[in-house]
């Protein structure tokens, strides 16, 4: 297991690498010009997004919101224990991470389905098409999340030594920026309109 | 550590709890102000602590933040 000394104080150097920092930041550059627009015509069409906001289920989103969180803490301790050369702990803690993940997918297409029932596609209005672009787009982030932390789990339990540190917190980050685009998702769909 | 850990995770629960009891008040400016603010934390508190940028360079540090502010002071003023 490769636990090389690298400098994280460097500017080349974020947790993960600076690639991956790249695509994070395309990944918040996007979604953040989408919430934006949202906030943009939510302020014009105030009573409508008002009324559509409250179409959808606040405690299925707080409970995904914790789901996320749940499995971000998940991969942290992983990450944490990783450090520490703790492989068996590392794996218990991405299961769980991942399973977290699969609640959140889970619930989210039960959230889905009771849209879809009622009629609330994405014809339906601008916030629904917002609604279903942003928070779809989000699902297959969270899908991709759960792919990467698979076969980074794998790769401990198979090849310790090939599974690196540049890997495990490369990971982690995509799946941590899953959460922070969430955190942004959930109070404009949901919470204030 | 672990328990730094178990302190963010907590307290992000709690400030999710308090975002969602929020709004199911009528949504004023000074509410909607508080969710965002709540919501920046969050997204900070879960940045720095879970995906340890608080041990990365300034720079990266200063962009996520600066990112996050910007965004949410777009949502406070239109909405």
């Amino acid at each position: 297991m490769s636990l090389s000394n690298i400098n994280k104080k460097s500017i080349y150097y974020p947790p993960g690498g600076i690639l991956i920092w790249i695509v994070i930041y395309l990944e918040l550059i996007t979604f953040g010009m989408a919430i934006a627009a949202l906030a943009f015509y939510g302020a014009q069409e105030r009573a409508i997004f008002h009324e559509h906001s409250q179409m959808l289920n606040k405690t299925i989103a707080t409970i995904n919101t914790v789901f996320l969180l749940t499995g971000g803490f998940f991969a942290a301790k992983a990450m944490h224990y990783f450090k520490e050369g703790l492989y068996e702990k590392t794996n218990r803690f991405l299961l769980w991470a991942i399973f977290s993940g699969l609640g959140f997918l889970g619930l989210k297409l039960v959230e889905y389905y009771q849209k879809l029932e009622a009629g609330l596609d994405m014809n339906y209005s601008s916030f629904f098409m917002n609604y279903w672009l942003l928070t779809a787009f989000h699902w297959l982030h969270v899908l991709v999340g759960i792919v990467i932390l698979f076969f980074i789990r794998r790769a401990i339990q198979k090849k310790k030594q090939n599974a690196s540190l540049e890997d495990m917190e490369a990971g982690t980050a995509f799946w941590h920026m899953c959460d922070i685009i969430w955190l942004l998702l959930f109070p404009i769909l949901y919470l204030l309109f | 550590m672990q328990k730094k850990l178990t302190y963010t995770y907590f307290i992000l629960i709690a400030l999710t709890l308090a975002g969602a009891v929020l709004a199911s008040f009528s949504v004023s400016k000074t509410i909607v102000a508080a969710i965002v603010v709540f919501s920046i934390i969050k997204f900070l508190t879960v940045a720095f602590q879970f995906m340890e940028l608080k041990d990365a360079h300034i720079f990266w540090k200063i962009l996520l933040t600066f990112y996050v502010c910007v965004l949410g002071g777009i949502m406070i003023i239109l909405l």
